[in-house]
This record gives C-alpha cells, sequence and structure tokens, in this order.
C-alpha cells in the first residue's frame, strides 16, 4: 500500500508505519552522472550541530547506529537505516540530499524516486525526475522531522553548489579541500555479495533484496568495505585518495580486525547480530574509538559475505537474540499500540479502531449492534429502536438494522471485522451513506433512511442514511476507500459505493443488453448508479463488493 | 518478474523473532531453543527443523486445554528459519523482558520453549461459542508472538478508577494480574429479545494493560481446518 507523494506533501510516520525501523531507499541517475546521497541530521536550528550525524560514504553510521548507510541494493543507487525512536533528542530532522559528483547539473537526471519500507513492505514514495530541475548540482529530497511525533516530507528542493554548499548551508565544516578523487560511489559499500559462491546462502539484504547485485557498483577491484570472497579479510583495504570529506578522519590504512569466530547457525551465515556489527566485534563502540578501518571507520559488516574461512567448522549454534530495536520488554513492544488519546470527541485509534469518548460533548451515539470491543468507564448501551420514521431495514427481509445507543461517561472503542474506519465530521452539510457502512454517528445528527430502488439491485433496494447537522460519523469500508469527484459521467457499483455528498443526484443506470442478457453467465456489471452534481461533489467507493 | 518480488525477500535476522511484513513471523530457530507454536501455523521453513505436535511436556502442562484432540501446540525444533502466520491475522513480536502476559488462546502464535507457560481456563466466564475461553499464560524472559485481526490496540486499565471492559470475541492478552470478571449486561428490555447486541463483557480491574484487536472475529482458524 504505497503512498505516492509530490513535492510539499507531508505525513506523520506513525500514518504511514506503525513501525520505527525504517529502510529509506533513493534512486537518482543520469547518464554520465554519478551521486553522493547523504543524510543530514539537523538540529532544533536546522544546523549540523554534530557532524557525527553527517551520514555518508565515509561516515556509514552514527554513533547510536540509529542512521545507518547500507549501499546500493534492490534498485535503489543508495540506501539507508534509519531507526527513529533511537535517534537522540537534540537531532530534530533528518534531511536526504542527492549531489552531483563532477560536472553535471540535475535537468541531466533521469527518473528517481525515494521511498521508505518498513518491515519489508514500501510505504512511502516520492518520485521525480531532471524535468523539476535546472542548473542546480544538488537536491534536497525528503526530510524526516520531529513536529510532535516524526514527519516525513517530500521535499524535492534544488540547491545550487554541491555538496560542500549543501554542507555549508546546514553549518558543517569542510575539513579538506582536495580534488575529489574518483568518488566511492562506485564502490559503496555493497551488500550484495561479491561472488555468490563465497556466500553459503544468498545474503538477504536489510528491506529488500538486491534485484541485481549492486548495479551501480562496476567492481573496483576489491569493493571497498565488503572483503573480496576468497581474500583474507586482513588484507588492507586503503586504495582511494581521500576525497572531500567533513567528518573528523581517523588515520588511515587501518587493518580490519581479525576477527573473531563467528555465530554461525544455519541459514544466517555469517550474519552479524546487529546491523554494521562485525561478528565477534564488541558491541558499537563510541565513534572514535573504534578500530581503524580502511577510511577510519568500520567497514559495515557484509552480510552473508563472510568468507568461509571465517567461521571455524563447529563454531557454536546461536540464534542472535538481539533486542527488538524499541527495547526489550512488554511495555516496549506494545508501545506502537498503545491508545491515543487527543482530547477530542471522535479519535481514530489506528485504521480500524475508533474511539469515542462520551464525555465530550454529552450527546449519546448511535453505533451498529456489536461493534463495541470495549469500554472504559460507565457506559450504558440501550437498543435503539426503530423509533424514527422509516425503519432502517437492512434487506427486503424485514431484517433491521440494529442500532444501539451509548450513553454515560466513559470511552467506547469500536471496530468491525478489521474493517477500516473513518470518521467524517459534518458542519452543516450532508452525506448519504450506505446503510450498510454505517458503524456509528452522534445522536444529534438527523438522519433519515431513504430507499433507492431499482430492478436488480440485490434486495430490491438500495438502503442508505443520509446525515445531516453538525457531528460525526463513522464510515467503515474493507479496503482503502477512492473518492471520485462528481462529473457527468460518475457510475458506481451499487454494491460497493460507500457513501455521496448528499448534494448529488443519484439515478439508476441499467445497462440492460438483450443480447449479453442471454447469455447465461453474463458480465453481471448491469446496475450501476450515475451520480449528478455541481462541482464539489464527491463519492466515495470501496473496493469491495459487498 | 524478479524486480517486483524481489522486495519481499526476508531481510537479515537480527532477533530470534522478527515481522515478515504485518503479518508473518520470522523465527531464528537454533537446537537447543525450541519453540512452541500453533499447530498448522508453520507457512514455510528454511533448514532441518522438526515439528512435534501435541508432545508430552504440553500434554502435562495443557491437560485442561485438551479436549480429547490434543492441544492445538505442536513444539519445533532444529536449525533453521521458521515462518509462521494465521491466516493474513497481524502479528505482533513481545520480547518479554521478565513479564508476564495472558494470551487468549486462539492468539497465541508462538513462544519459546524455555519460558513457563500454563493454561487456564478464565474465571468467572465461560464463553457460549466453541470451546470456552482459554488463555495461556505466559512469563519469563523471551520471546512470545501473539496475533490479531486488524491493527491491535492496547490500553492501560488501572488509568480512570473504572473498570475495562472487554467484548471476549475481541480480546486477545491482558496483564495476568489484573483482576478479570464476568459480566453480563442484563436488562429489562434485553429480556424480551431486543438487547444492546453486547450482552458479555469481560471486565479488568487493576494495574496493567489490556490488548484488543479491532474485529470480533475470534474463530480458530487454525483449528477450523484441523
Amino acid at each position: 500500500m504505497a503512498r505516492e507523494f509530490q513535492r510539499g506533501h507531508k505525513a506523520k510516520i506513525s500514518d504511514l508505519t506503525a513501525g520505527t525501523d525504517l529502510y529509506v531507499g533513493v534512486q537518482i541517475a543520469g547518464p554520465g552522472l554519478t551521486f553522493d546521497i547523504s543524510c543530514f541530521g539537523l538540529d532544533a536550528n536546522e544546523q549540523l550541530s554534530d557532524d557525527r550525524y553527517f551520514i555518508f560514504f565515509n561516515q556509514p553510521k552514527s554513533p547510536e547506529e540509529s542512521i545507518q548507510l547500507l549501499g546500493a541494493q534492490a534498485g535503489d543507487t543508495e540506501s539507508f537505516r534509519v531507526t527513529l525512536d533511537r535517534i537522540p533528542a537534540n537531532i530534530h530532522k533528518l534531511s536526504f540530499t542527492a549531489t552531483v559528483d563532477g560536472a553535471g547539473q540535475m535537468s541531466q537526471i533521469g527518473p528517481g524516486y525515494i521511498r521508505i519500507v518498513a518491515g519489508g513492505e514500501e510505504v512511502v514514495r516520492y518520485a521525480f525526475n531532471g524535468s523539476e530541475f535546472t542548473t542546480e548540482r544538488a537536491v534536497m529530497l525528503g526530510d524526516f522531522y520531529l513536529k510532535d511525533v516524526w514527519r516525513f516530507a517530500a521535499v524535492g528542493q534544488g540547491f545550487d553548489g554541491g555538496l560542500e554548499a549543501l554542507l555549508k548551508n546546514f553549518g558543517g565544516e569542510v575539513a579538506e579541500e582536495e580534488p575529489a578523487a574518483p568518488q566511492p560511489q562506485a564502490a559503496a559499500p555493497s551488500f550484495a555479495p561479491p561472488t555468490q559462491a563465497a556466500a553459503p546462502a544468498p545474503a538477504p539484504p536489510f528491506g529488500a533484496p538486491p534485484a541485481p547485485p549492486a548495479p551501480q557498483a562496476p567492481q573496483p577491484a576489491p569493493s571497498f568495505g565488503a572483503p573480496a570472497a576468497p581474500a583474507p579479510a586482513t588484507t588492507p583495504q586503503q586504495m582511494h585518495a581521500a576525497p572531500t570529506m567533513a567528518a573528523p578522519l581517523a588515520p588511515h590504512g587501518g587493518t580490519v580486525p581479525p576477527p573473531a569466530p563467528a555465530p554461525a547457525p544455519f541459514g544466517q551465515p555469517g550474519q552479524p547480530p546487529q546491523f554494521g556489527q562485525v561478528p565477534g566485534q564488541a558491541p558499537p563502540a563510541p565513534y572514535g574509538q573504534q578500530p581503524p578501518g580502511p577510511y577510519g571507520q568500520q567497514a559495515p559488516a557484509p552480510y552473508g559475505q563472510q568468507p568461509p574461512g571465517m567461521q571455524p567448522p563447529g563454531a557454536p549454534q546461536g540464534v542472535p537474540q538481539g533486542a527488538p530495536q524499541a527495547g526489550a520488554g512488554l511495555q516496549a513492544a506494545l508501545q506502537p499500540y498503545k491508545e491515543t488519546a487527543t482530547g477530542q470527541r471522535w479519535t481514530p485509534q489506528n485504521q480500524q479502531l475508533m474511539r469515542v469518548d462520551l464525555t465530550m460533548g454529552g450527546t449519546p451515539v448511535l453505533a451498529r449492534q456489536g461493534s463495541m470491543v470495549m469500554y472504559q468507564g460507565k457506559v450504558d448501551f440501550s437498543y435503539k429502536g426503530a423509533g424514527f420514521a422509516g425503519r432502517v431495514v437492512g434487506n427486503a427481509t424485514g431484517q433491521e438494522m440494529q442500532l444501539m445507543r451509548c450513553t454515560g461517561r466513559g470511552q467506547v472503542f469500536l471496530a468491525e471485522d478489521g474493517s477500516h474506519l473513518h470518521a467524517i465530521e459534518l458542519q452543516g452539510d450532508g452525506i448519504c451513506v450506505s446503510a450498510e457502512n454505517v458503524l456509528a454517528f452522534d445522536e444529534s445528527l438527523q438522519h433519515e433512511v431513504r430507499r433507492i430502488e431499482g430492478h436488480g439491485i440485490p434486495g430490491g433496494a438500495l438502503f442508505t442514511m443520509q446525515f445531516q447537522g453538525t457531528g460525526t460519523v463513522v464510515v467503515k469500508t474493507h479496503g482503502v476507500p477512492v473518492v471520485l469527484p462528481v462529473t457527468p459521467t460518475t457510475f458506481a457499483d451499487c454494491n460497493a459505493v460507500v457513501a455521496w455528498s448528499a448534494a448529488s443526484q443519484v439515478i439508476i443506470s441499467s445497462q440492460v443488453r438483450l443480447r449479453r442478457n442471454a447469455y447465461p453467465g453474463h458480465s453481471g456489471e448491469t446496475v450501476n448508479l450515475q451520480f449528478r452534481g455541481a462541482p464539489g461533489n464527491f463519492i466515495v467507493v470501496q473496493p469491495y463488493e459487498v | 518478474m524478479n524486480q517486483q518480488l524481489a522486495g519481499y525477500a526476508p531481510t537479515p535476522v537480527t532477533a530470534r523473532m522478527e515481522n515478515h511484513g504485518r503479518t508473518m513471523l520470522k523465527v531464528a530457530m537454533a537446537t537447543g531453543q525450541d519453540l512452541y507454536a500453533r499447530t498448522g501455523s508453520m507457512v514455510a521453513y528454511e533448514g532441518f527443523i522438526q515439528y512435534e505436535p501435541n508432545p508430552p511436556a504440553v500434554r502435562q502442562i495443557a491437560s485442561q486445554w485438551i479436549t480429547g484432540e490434543g492441544a492445538p501446540i505442536m513444539k519445533c525444533s532444529g536449525d533453521g528459519l521458521l515462518y509462521l502466520a494465521d491466516y493474513g491475522a497481524d502479528v505482533v513480536v513481545i520480547n518479554l523482558d521478565n513479564d508476564s502476559l495472558s494470551v487468549n488462546g486462539t492468539n497465541v502464535l508462538a513462544f519459546d520453549g524455555h519460558l513457563t507457560w500454563g493454561v487456564e481456563r478464565v474465571k468467572g466466564l465461560a464463553k457460549f461459542a466453541g470451546q470456552g475461553l482459554w488463555n495461556v499464560c505466559i512469563s519469563g524472559t523471551g520471546w512470545v508472538a501473539i496475533t490479531s485481526r486488524g491493527t491491535p490496540i492496547v490500553v492501560d486499565c488501572g488509568r480512570g478508577e473504572d473498570e475495562t471492559y472487554v467484548d471476549p470475541d475481541a480480546l486477545v492478552a491482558w496483564s495476568p494480574n489484573l483482576k478479570v470478571k464476568g459480566k453480563r449486561s442484563f436488562k429489562a428490555s434485553s429480556l424480551i429479545g431486543r438487547g444492546s447486541g453486547e450482552a458479555y463483557q469481560m471486565a479488568f480491574a487493576g494495574q496493567g494493560i489490556v490488548v484488543v484487536q479491532p474485529s470480533e472475529d475470534s474463530t480458530d482458524r487454525l483449528r477450523v481446518r484441523n
């Protein structure tokens, strides 16, 4: 259920995914261009006050590893792992940027994107292409920013200077101004095994697998960070002259520390217990005290690529028992699902659960019978008879739509069959909702039952409830609905339509074709509702035909 | 084709239990670290894993649960990666850190073999439908995976003075130290067949949490198939 963002769109991360362990992938490419993709961890003043939070090819992770650079994989030019709840409090914004390395400008780039993947599913994608830019040499693609909660914004803002200018803009300092050597972009720490044979099992990379293994990497001799499969890991891997960089550098020319016997449980050959940590090595040391590796940083541990010789036969079998990102314990595990109280009368707790606080507003709530899953406080549930004019009749058999009235003081949690719930707040306007899709509504709303008759509608007629006044109606849909504007040619299946604005007029349109009907098992899509109305009217349709 | 499917490959193992997507659980198995899982919940595995349905240890612990057909729990042992799912229900992974949790029997997916666990019948309430409301009380330090139809919600029980009432069909898990009792909201009107539709609830009082799913579907799909 990936959402497509346009430039300027923003959303709470919690609305996109319940997880906080996110994979951020960036794809950007252009003929003859190479890019540096980096992440700036900025403070409340949008300054890079701590340059350990400038995550780029030379500094692939932040001290506490809340932000890690993962390299090219799964079609992404560059990828990051961001663990939001481990980001220190002084970091208020993560800005993902791409800069052209060498000659070139942003207008030359082809279609690219920045996307967020959580739990194996892509949740957001912001696509861009070169036509949105001109001579810029850098672009701020997207931001994670903290405004009460973490949010994501698709930025797509070009920037004239290159990486150094961008860095200066964020208040960072450029340490050395050497002419840029061949950028290690091509040799970004590749998660894909250099040779598949080296890994006893395919190495599943974080977030997404390598579709083509590291497509951007034209395989420099020993690839940076990832020990070439058969080579001993202790070979000094200094091969690139130091490129322009800002972060404090530890001495060059170290060696990869001899790895300790790695736990080698079946199926996870050589995978380190934690991301970015060589197995057998001490837990993440504070930055600056790590054993010197190539470029001063500990190379991200190549998953599943430990040369076979490094695992002594009969190594102790073990399962990584790493604690979850949120920390151990029951409370931590359930934290993402906590009740949220906003002080409003109707509060969606998640897509499928609605909380109504009866102490606010004071009017009772009418809800479909059986939709209460939980309540706190003193709440009375009573039968709501068909006292109002026109029984809500669910179908022609005379079965009523059963409502109950919730009164008292307390919070009631409503849900039904895991369907998606949408609270629609009416302020004097009207809406028609198919009776089957009404979950609950404020008793203060005027409601009346309407009947749309037509041949071919199951049960003989479609029952709708028209709501008018001030209050909230909760509508349930199976799946994510689509909201269409009413145009002269708007049709909907009578079984899939959920709601429409009351000002639009409904017409039954039957496509009766005798010849089609003559066949047994014809298409069946014969009865549709046509909607007519002034611009501004809309209809809501669910991806499910009752 | 690979391009589209590639996004669903497993992620590297970082912990004993992890979510793969919302609805699948991935367990890293190793010799000596047995796992109890719902019978029939296995969807795939890599490696050498053996399954023992209704093992003696379970028969002893879950003797109450057994109604002639055996406890719906199997012991999994071996080395490899095990994938579990329950008909598309959301999976919540919990790392117990010397905590305890009482989980509705149908909502248990898997838990570490070394955890202390027991089966008990919920006091004061016999659910009319099905086999009654059984819950599995798990405590210790280790991993537990539970299922929920839809995104669950966790409510702090001891926040107000009032009790928390839950529809038994929507109940997933709760803290064992809570006081549980059944409540029937009978009224004169419900006696003549016009109830509010919410006739029985479970009342929780005390300090602790209650986990509730947004659905009143408590069908034990894994058992139905057996």
